[in-house]
């Protein structure tokens, strides 16, 4: 009998050894802590460099019944029946397969080769594009991984509130991707026609240390979020939307029936603090009126909005899974009619009517009118025109190979009313969808392989909302409550300045609300406010505050 | 006679051996060959031992390779760690400030950190008292049941849970638990107030314990079984011949084939003492608050991963080896003490 472990036994007196040196150095760590530093960055701000931005060039191939406005976006009250033929070239020049990393919130399609609307749109394009589609929802841990360990995809796309999150994303710019400006600043982005459209505000966001670096893809609705209601079922319990927090409560109230299973809310913190005017700009900041900056866990709207939200918690007016779990499925407590008023982005609309109206007959979710806190008073709404993604090339391609993928991004951010963006959206007619009288119904196959992360996110696109059978309301729904709530729209303080938050300012975010969580919860009392935002001030919210002060008076705002 | 004869010929450390998957072979063999052995030169024990290196160098290589050479990777630990700086992430490595023990220092000050470091051991004390027997007890249960077919069903519906996801367990527990769950409505449909099982804090080591005990018991039953396959059945034989009763049996024979296993996984966990998992305390977290749900791994989650203070990570994830190499050094030590094998053994 041999024993192959005998003799690596005999060394771990050895190994003991070595054991001693390490616990030692540890046991050691605070002597040595006085000539130690401590990590972390003390942020960056950026002013955008207008210089560097692309011309703008609008693409008039079809009249809008009712033309963008700012931030809100094109609205079509009608399908076209004449499609135009934007793009004649074929933007690939038989280069390898662009592999391209983007977020989804929905079912994952099936993937190259096992996917027939990606082969007709590659055919177009003359060149294959591999989509890999991430869960939006966790996409950050995604995000922060691949860029961490430098492994990118040939084309990169990120939602701007990822970037927020991310330290030292500036020097992640520089590292992995393409330095843009030369392809694309001034006249040069000619040859990229539908880049060209969309809009410079969307095009100032793009900027890293004054050169230009992604492709923007505009936002087509400048708010945060929206309070949805189911109003089907409201109308139906007799009860009218809330135009007020007292309202809001009493409905609260009335709609609220555990015996049925039925709870009045899911989350709806953020709007209640948008309904008492909390700052929201950079996470809650505003100007002070003798000069400048407080936080809204500093001033007395967030107080009183706390508290409100408190009572809708201790009173049981929230479904308990929404409080009981991390990311508890609200579409699907909403869509069920389990809870009947919920906060979301206002992106998620659409999608949930077209596709609930099939499954619950009278399914109707709509916005609650943006509402102050109290008559007369009015709401303070979140929101910017910040785009909602930026697409990155990766870096060192070669020029030729950074030309065929911006013509691919130029063919993904062609405008409704053209061939490419009906095959893009709906795909093949006769196979993916269906010609109705409202314009194309997605076939089964079409639901299934079709999804707007695998080439619409790419390329941007001017913004457009337009009228389609399983949603007959929505395009003129959308642009009304967009038309009523501009008003209440918070200005943007940092518009074009790019920030890097000091870390420590960063750090001390999560804790924060975890505290604030506590409150709602009913685990600490309210009259701990008061502490908690000593302990934010402390912890880094001071920090944060001078950094923040000083990038608005180095831009002289 | 015959069967005793052989146990006799199979030497003391025949009882041990058999449920040995965690690797205390070593102690086996009996010491004089040992010591003779070191003296033969390298080449003949190299032509002696050459096919077991050559079964070995596979393991090894996977080892070096997802093991030790990430392991160099703790050097961030004492860096100010930039990944974007260089053209690649080994340049990253030497162009990174050196901050010495500064990731520690921010560390050590938290008090965050220590909380979350108290409830982790909290939470591995309660479960260590109130879980890790649990397998012990089922394993002993299903060996008495007679019939084959019924242990095997019972097996199968006890092992299926392991291999669900910590997302569905949670799940589970909140559909059938929770304030909207199976119970609740039952309650309210009598007319009674549903009492709060998912949200509350104080029982919150309950509720994680006994998700945990739900998932894994059958799984952690396994290796228990194959101990007690592994007692000489004579034993029982001879000592109910003897006279000795069921819970005399269970107590002089059972329980002793048993401790050499019952050891070498409480060493085990106890070097793990300061991980009790990530998903099932991140789903809830919210639920209860970080007061009771903070645990090491999702403090470092919130303070490391999420604001990509990596140094940050690595100096937590080094301080987490360390205490538990200590302890796992110290546990093992006290197995020696106690006349257990333990996880190795000196010579």
């Amino acid at each position: 009998m041999t024993d192959p472990l005998a003799d690596a036994a005999t060394n771990r007196r050895n190994f003991l050894g070595l054991i001693g040196l390490g616990a030692a150095a540890v046991a050691g760590g605070g002597l040595l802590a006085g000539c130690s530093e401590k990590a972390g960055s003390k942020g960056v701000a950026s002013k955008a460099d207008k210089g560097v931005l692309p011309k703008f060039k609008a693409v008039d191939m079809v009249k809008p019944d009712i033309p963008g406005e700012g931030p809100i976006p094109q609205g079509f009250l009608s399908y076209p029946t004449n499609l135009v033929d934007a793009i004649s070239e074929k933007p690939g020049s038989g280069g390898p397969t662009i592999k391209t990393m983007a977020p989804w919130w929905g079912p994952v399609p099936p993937g190259l080769g096992r996917n027939s609307y990606l082969d007709a749109v590659n055919a177009e394009l003359g060149v294959q594009v591999d989509p890999s589609l991430q869960d939006g929802n966790t996409y950050f841990d995604k995000l922060s991984a691949t860029l961490g360990a430098r492994d990118v995809p040939d084309l990169l796309v990120a939602p701007n509130w990822e970037i927020d999150k991310i330290a030292r994303f500036s020097d992640a710019v520089k590292a992995l991707f393409e330095d843009l400006t030369d392809y694309l600043a001034g006249d040069a982005v000619d040859a990229y026609p539908m880049l060209a459209s969309l809009s410079t505000g969307a095009w100032e966001y793009s900027v890293w240390g004054g050169r230009l670096y992604a492709v923007p893809f505009p936002t087509d609705g400048p708010f945060a979020w929206a309070l949805f209601q189911r109003k089907d079922l409201m109308d139906a319990a007799g009860v009218a939307a809330p135009t007020n927090v007292d309202e809001l409560y009493q409905a609260g109230k009335k709609l609220t029936n555990p015996g049925k299973g039925v709870w009045a809310f899911g989350s709806v913190f953020d709007m209640v603090q948008q309904a008492f005017g909390c700052p929201g700009v950079q996470n809650g900041w505003r100007k002070k009126a003798g000069g400048g900056l407080e936080h809204k866990y500093e001033t007395e709207e967030y107080r009183q909005a706390l508290e409100f939200t408190v009572r809708l918690y201790k009173e049981k007016l929230v479904h308990p899974d929404v409080i009981a779990t991390k990311g508890a499925d609200e579409k699907t407590l909403f869509n069920g009619g389990k809870i009947l008023m919920y906060q979301d982005g206002l992106g998620a609309w659409q999608g949930m009517q077209g596709e609930q109206s099939k499954v619950t007959p009278g399914y109707n979710m709509q916005p609650v009118p943006a509402f102050g806190a109290h008559p007369g008073t009015k709401p303070v709404l979140w929101g910017s025109e910040k785009p909602i993604f930026f697409t990155f090339v990766k870096k060192g391609l070669g020029a030729d190979r950074t030309k065929e993928i911006l013509r691919v991004l130029n063919w993904c951010a062609a405008p409704f009313g053209t061939k490419e963006w009906e095959l893009r959206q709906y795909g093949v007619e006769g196979k993916h969808f269906t010609r109705g009288p409202d314009g194309p119904v997605p076939t089964d196959l079409g639901r299934k392989e079709v999804a707007e992360a695998q080439f619409t996110f790419l390329g941007g696109r001017v913004p457009a909302k337009w009228k389609s059978s399983d949603t007959p309301n929505y395009v003129q729904d959308y642009i009304n409550y967009h038309k009523a709530s501009i008003q209440y729209l918070e200005p943007d303080l940092f518009k074009g300045i790019k920030l890097e938050l000091p870390a420590n300012y960063s750090k001390v975010l999560q804790p924060t609300e975890d505290k604030i969580r506590d409150v709602l919860n009913g685990r600490r009392p309210l009259s701990d406010l008061d502490q908690i935002v000593s302990e934010f001030r402390s912890g880094g919210g001071d920090e944060g505050r001078a950094f923040l002060e000083k990038a608005l008076a180095d831009n002289g705002r | 006679m015959s069967a005793s004869d052989l146990t006799e010929l199979a030497g003391p450390g025949q009882r041990g051996q058999a449920p040995d998957a965690g690797g205390g072979g070593a102690p086996a063999a009996p010491r004089p060959r040992k010591a003779k052995r070191g003296r033969r030169p390298l080449r003949t024990r190299l032509h002696r031992d050459w096919p077991l290196l050559v079964m070995t160098a596979p393991a090894a290589v996977l080892v070096v390779i997802f093991h030790y050479i990430p392991a160099l990777g703790n050097i961030i630990a004492f860096q100010d760690y930039n990944p974007f700086l260089g053209d690649n992430p080994f340049e990253a490595f030497i162009h990174s400030d050196w901050i010495g023990f500064g990731n520690f220092q921010t560390l050590f000050e938290d008090p965050a950190f220590w909380d979350a470091v108290v409830n982790t051991l909290t939470i591995t004390l309660f479960q260590l008292v109130f879980f890790f027997p649990l397998p012990i007890f089922l394993a002993i249960l299903l060996n008495s049941v007679v019939s084959g077919k019924v242990r095997g069903f019972v097996q199968s519906v006890v092992y299926l849970p392991h291999f669900f996801s910590w997302v569905l367990v949670v799940t589970f527990f909140v559909q059938m638990l929770g304030g909207a769950g199976l119970l609740a409505q039952q309650l309210r449909e009598a007319g009674l107030q549903p009492w709060d099982i998912m949200t509350n804090p104080d029982t919150f080591i309950v509720l994680v314990t006994a998700e945990g005990i739900w998932k894994d018991v059958g799984w952690g039953a396994i290796v228990f079984l194959a101990a007690l396959s592994a007692i000489d059945q004579n034993l029982y034989e001879a000592a109910a011949a003897d006279g000795a009763g069921r819970w005399r049996r269970l107590w002089h024979i059972t329980l002793p084939g048993l401790r050499p296993v019952i050891v070498l996984l409480l060493i085990l966990r106890l070097g793990d003492a300061l991980s009790v998992g990530f998903e099932q305390y991140i789903l809830q977290r919210e639920a209860v608050g970080r007061q009771a749900a903070e645990v090491l791994d999702t403090f470092v989650y919130y303070n490391a991963i999420a604001t990509q203070q990596w140094g940050l990570g690595a100096a937590a994830g080094l301080f987490k080896g360390v205490v538990g190499l200590v302890l796992i050094l110290v546990a093992n030590k006290l197995a020696h003490k106690l006349g257990e094998q333990g996880v190795y053994q000196k010579i």
